[in-house]
């Protein structure tokens, strides 16, 4: 469509104007991150103009940063100890495991549901789809007694396993769609030469699939990393993510604003990294296979 | 099974040896939970014996008569509508807007897919602190406007609340209604708006005869996608509220955490989580029968 240079120069500043809105509160909730408590609990609110400090992440992650920029002051609502750093681990460990999981267990499935034809096929294709509905509430409830016997409450076997469930569906769904951008000609002419469904798999479809396979491992770690209710309901003190941990930042005697922004921003920034290495397969990781980009 | 027996449906052509893992899991946790969630939803748990008893209907009875869960109910889907209004509708005006080649678009676009990796539970929290009475930007930027009192806290006033809790679920799967309806726009073939041009079809003709038509599978799917999550909303109001003022941010979700974990009804926890997971599976399998949706 042609447009004239006047809408062209508007049609830019409400881009801009649009996506900084949505940007706004990302850089408000980072900037909080490097604010003494002064700087936060100020009415009119400071937006831009603030005395930086490091003093927050210091605190977070136990380590001096030694950047002498800011006063070093100690006055901390709840005054606690907020040493996260074994949770940012703890949050690794289950979301890299869990994708772990899923992978194996969903590529398998996945080259089947691509491509061998048997009875049922569509209505298995469903099924999964279905345990993508289950609200987590009516899983976790169940899960926590089960759990409870089998001695898997708050360790990461349990935490690990449910999350590798939770990511299935997606992972099938996904995983299938790129099976399915492989022409089943190489499967068939393998299969004439004698080659085996395990040799082919692992020798053809495996590697011309990898680019795929990365970004359902993506999506995967990632809706692990943001899970909240599993992890809120599956643990007491032995392991705890970063989104169920932040809620400890709020105490009887106030929030430590500061100290949990630190520690959401330094679990948002590598996310935000690893889902721009995949943005390609973003929307069609986001509808689980069905649209492709 | 003889081993020969198993050995031969390993190198078969077979599709049950790709498939056992899945149906391994999915059985132990999603069908066997499913049976707990039943049995249990007949049971309670008597904190006295510090046992579970048999107790009939009486969960179900009591579903029924519960004020409260009603009240639950209706925040739920009164969420889910606004929300899904909003999203879909900002989502598609944002993707018209960024779909060009503009100075700069393709880093807003990379931008808007940032609030999607920020764990709901923390973007939560980020509104929680920017709707705080004392010193949230919010209140503060309202005030100024003139649209809000400053002795009004959003979140602690029962008509407000869940808006507030609202603008941080939109804010947050805004971006993603855009980025899926702008993957769809730029799949339209470009022919039927040249023949509309010569035409003389004006840009909303156009919208409403060409765009929606040939975007309904996209919508179809980002609705029914956001809808299945919308319905079992648990973290902002989690956080954000934990269901107050009073009930006004309850939604079924939480109500049956916190019957469950907080006020030990093991049984009538159980029972609501059914209710909610009926609701989402009869919902979405209704809207993909009607809309053809596939995999």
């Amino acid at each position: 469509m042609h447009q004239t240079a006047g809408t062209r120069t508007l049609r830019t500043i409400a881009g801009w104007l649009v996506v900084g809105a949505f940007f706004f509160p990302i850089y408000f909730w980072t900037s909080v991150a490097f604010r003494n408590a002064k700087d936060i609990f100020n009415w009119p609110p400071k937006f831009f103009v603030f005395e930086p400090t490091v003093k927050n992440f210091e605190q977070v992650f136990g380590v001096s940063l030694g950047f002498g920029f800011g006063t070093q002051e100690t006055v901390n609502p709840g005054g606690g100890n907020f040493y996260m750093a074994p949770r940012l681990w703890d949050s690794i460990v289950v979301a890299s495991m869990s994708t772990v999981l899923a992978i194996i267990v969903a590529t398998l499935a996945s080259y089947s549901l691509s491509r061998m034809n048997f009875r049922g096929r569509h209505e298995f294709v469903n099924w999964v789809l279905s345990t993508r509905m289950m609200p987590p509430v009516a899983v976790a409830i169940p899960m926590f007694f089960i759990f409870k016997q089998f001695s898997l409450l708050d360790t990461y076997i349990g935490v690990i396993l449910i999350h590798g469930l939770m990511n299935l569906p997606l992972a099938v769904l996904l995983l299938k769609s790129f099976f399915d951008d492989i022409p089943a000609e190489i499967d068939e002419s393998a299969l004439l030469d004698g080659a085996s469904r395990w040799t082919i798999f692992r020798r053809i479809v495996l590697p011309m699939a990898k680019g795929g396979i990365a970004a359902t491992a993506v999506l995967c770690f990632i809706f692990s990393w943001t899970e909240f209710l599993f992890v809120l309901t599956l643990t007491q003190t032995g392991l705890k993510t970063v989104p169920v941990v932040s809620s400890t930042f709020v105490t009887s005697i106030g929030t430590a604003w500061g100290n949990m922004a630190a520690l959401g921003a330094a679990a948002i920034v590598p996310a935000f990294i690893v889902i721009l290495l995949v943005q390609r397969h973003l929307v069609r990781g986001l509808t689980m296979g069905s649209l492709k980009q | 099974m003889s081993v020969a027996q198993v050995k031969r449906i390993a190198i078969s052509d077979s599709p049950i040896p790709w498939l056992l893992p899945l149906v391994c899991l999915l059985v132990v946790f999603t069908i066997y939970p499913l049976i707990y969630n039943v049995w249990l939803s007949f049971h309670e748990f008597v904190p006295t014996k510090r046992a579970l008893k048999f107790v009939g209907m009486a969960n179900w009875v009591q579903l029924w008569n519960d004020t409260r869960f009603w009240s639950a109910l209706g925040v739920t889907f009164l969420y889910f509508i606004v929300a899904l209004v909003f999203e879909i509708i900002l989502g598609m005006a944002i993707a018209m807007l960024l779909d060009a080649e503009l100075p700069g678009f393709s880093v807003l676009r990379a931008t808007l897919s940032m609030t999607l990796v920020i764990p709901p539970a923390i973007a939560g929290m980020m509104f929680l602190l920017m709707e705080d009475p004392q010193f949230g930007v919010l209140p503060y930027l309202l005030n100024t406007m003139g649209l809000l009192d400053k002795s009004t806290p959003i979140l602690a006033t029962s008509s407000l609340a869940l808006a507030g809790v609202l603008v941080a679920e939109i804010w947050q799967w805004t971006p993603f209604m855009v980025l899926i309806f702008m993957a769809g726009l730029r799949s339209l073939p470009a022919e039927p708006y040249e023949a509309a041009m010569i035409d003389g079809a004006s840009s909303f003709q156009m919208f409403r005869r060409l765009t929606l038509p040939m975007m309904s599978k996209v919508i179809a799917v980002a609705v029914l996608l956001r809808g299945i999550d919308l319905f079992r909303v648990f973290d902002y109001v989690f956080v954000m509220t934990s269901g107050g003022p009073g009930t006004a941010t309850y939604t079924v979700s939480l109500y049956a955490w916190q019957q469950t974990f907080s006020f030990l009804k093991w049984g009538y926890g159980a029972t609501l989580s059914l209710v909610s997971l009926a609701m989402v599976m009869i919902m979405a399998n209704v809207f993909i029968k009607v809309f053809k949706v596939r995999w």
